[in-house]
């Protein structure tokens, strides 16, 4: 009996310090698939990408595009993120919602902009997309749903339309999962508190996306994939008393009203592609 | 990794047969059980079974031969399961699991020569006794 043990002890000390010793290598680097992987996540990126700026609009003027830019190149630098790394792209869409691309393409409707109260406000959505890219969660998200084999085929460009345009819409109206939702919101309180904008913003958009659903005919996407509106800003405003910053506001009510209505300028017109 | 002691008695050319026949079985069903290991369990499993009433040689070599798999089977299944969540799942090839996968290729690879092995002495009558299955046998097959 006592060979025994001491046998099957061996054999899983074996086991178990192969397994260790191997797994000191770091075959992601041997094998470059840390390259491959992002190679592939920009072809999927850029693919989707041109999925929504063929059926949508874009509006790519500077002085609507450059606002935006700001505020996630200030969000960005303040937590040491490479800004130019993400790409923001702003669509003509009436739908109130905002959601990240496979090579950090970060993508906002209009209808978020003209939604929010405030840049401080539009600054915590940016935020919490900012955190779903850093934690990658945009490609096991996809991995998950359509599966690797898939992610695989669409990054290589052999893909149907119509598998794209699923893409699109699996990324666009779908939730991530509870964990990752809850990780993406600290962090994203996180990152605003950083920045020295007060997180207390993205609370109030909260609720109030929350509680105007129902009074307003404009469609809130956000609700849908980001489940519970109201939990989520009694755990921001938690989340907030635990961060020390001095806050600055990103533009003044009327500054930011005057950008509303350029970018609802834009919307309107036709020469926006 | 294996001995060579000598057996209680000298086996007959039916029973090293049949003893051989039980490696021979988790070889065979190797090849059909690389994506589900479970294959090669459920061989070996039905081969001791269905030698319950058998020779004490030839109950001796399917219990190490089901023992062996036994060992193979929740390494496998991990490793399995592990590549499931990988293809179908949130999980990513991580350094982690590259060298997991490597461990049970080496392990499986020992064990499938170690079976080989054991299943051409056993058929030229010669006992074998594998390290850790060997002394376990002795304790769950009494003669």
């Amino acid at each position: 009996m006592k060979k025994v043990f001491t046998h099957a002890l061996f054999l899983s000390v074996t086991f178990f310090g192969t397994w260790y010793l191997l797994g000191l290598v770091d075959y992601r680097s041997i094998f470059n698939i840390e390259e491959l992987t992002k190679e592939n996540e920009q072809k999927l990126g850029r693919l989707i990408l041109d999925a929504v700026a063929k059926s949508n609009k874009t509006i790519t003027q500077d002085s609507v595009v450059s606002v935006i830019s700001g505020i996630k190149k200030r969000i960005c630098e303040a937590n040491g993120i490479p800004d130019s790394t993400i790409t923001v792209h702003i669509v003509s869409v009436d739908d109130v919602n905002a959601f990240a691309l496979p090579g950090r393409h970060l993508v906002i409707y209009s209808g978020l902009i003209n939604y929010c109260a405030s840049a401080d406000e539009l600054a915590g959505v940016i935020a919490h997309e900012i955190a779903h890219m850093q934690y990658d969660h945009v490609m096991k998200k996809m991995i998950k749903e359509i599966g690797l084999a898939m992610v695989i085929t669409l990054s290589g460009g052999d893909s149907g339309s119509e598998i794209v345009r699923q893409t699109v819409k699996l990324l666009s109206s779908t939730a991530f999962e509870r964990e990752q939702e809850s990780e993406a919101d600290a962090s994203g309180v996180h990152y605003l508190a950083k920045a020295d904008i007060d997180p207390q913003a993205s609370a109030d958009f909260l609720f109030r996306l929350s509680h105007e659903k129902e009074n307003i005919s404009l469609q809130f996407e956000l609700l849908n994939t980001h489940p519970n509106s109201n939990d989520r800003a009694a755990e921001i405003i938690k989340l907030r008393k635990q961060e020390i910053f001095t806050s600055r506001q990103i533009c003044d009510s009327i500054s930011w009203k005057k950008f509303q209505a350029a970018v609802l300028q834009r919307v309107s017109e036709k020469d926006v592609f | 990794m294996t001995e060579h002691p000598s057996f209680s008695y000298t086996p007959n050319e039916y029973e090293a047969e049949k003893a051989s026949n039980s490696y021979l079985m988790s070889v065979i069903a190797v090849m059909i059980g690389l994506p589900l290991p479970v294959i090669n369990l459920i061989a070996t499993a039905i081969f001791f079974i269905a030698n319950k009433r058998a020779t004490h040689f030839v109950r001796w070599h399917c219990m190490q031969a089901l023992l062996s798999q036994g060992f193979t089977f929740p390494m496998n299944v991990t490793g399995v399961y592990w590549t499931l969540s990988i293809v179908f799942g949130a999980n990513i090839i991580s350094n982690n699991y590259i060298a997991y996968m490597t461990t049970i290729v080496v392990f499986n690879i020992a064990e499938f020569i170690a079976t080989v092995y054991a299943a051409v002495q056993t058929r030229k009558g010669n006992h074998v006794e594998w390290w850790l299955f060997g002394p376990l046998t002795h304790l769950l097959i009494k003669a």
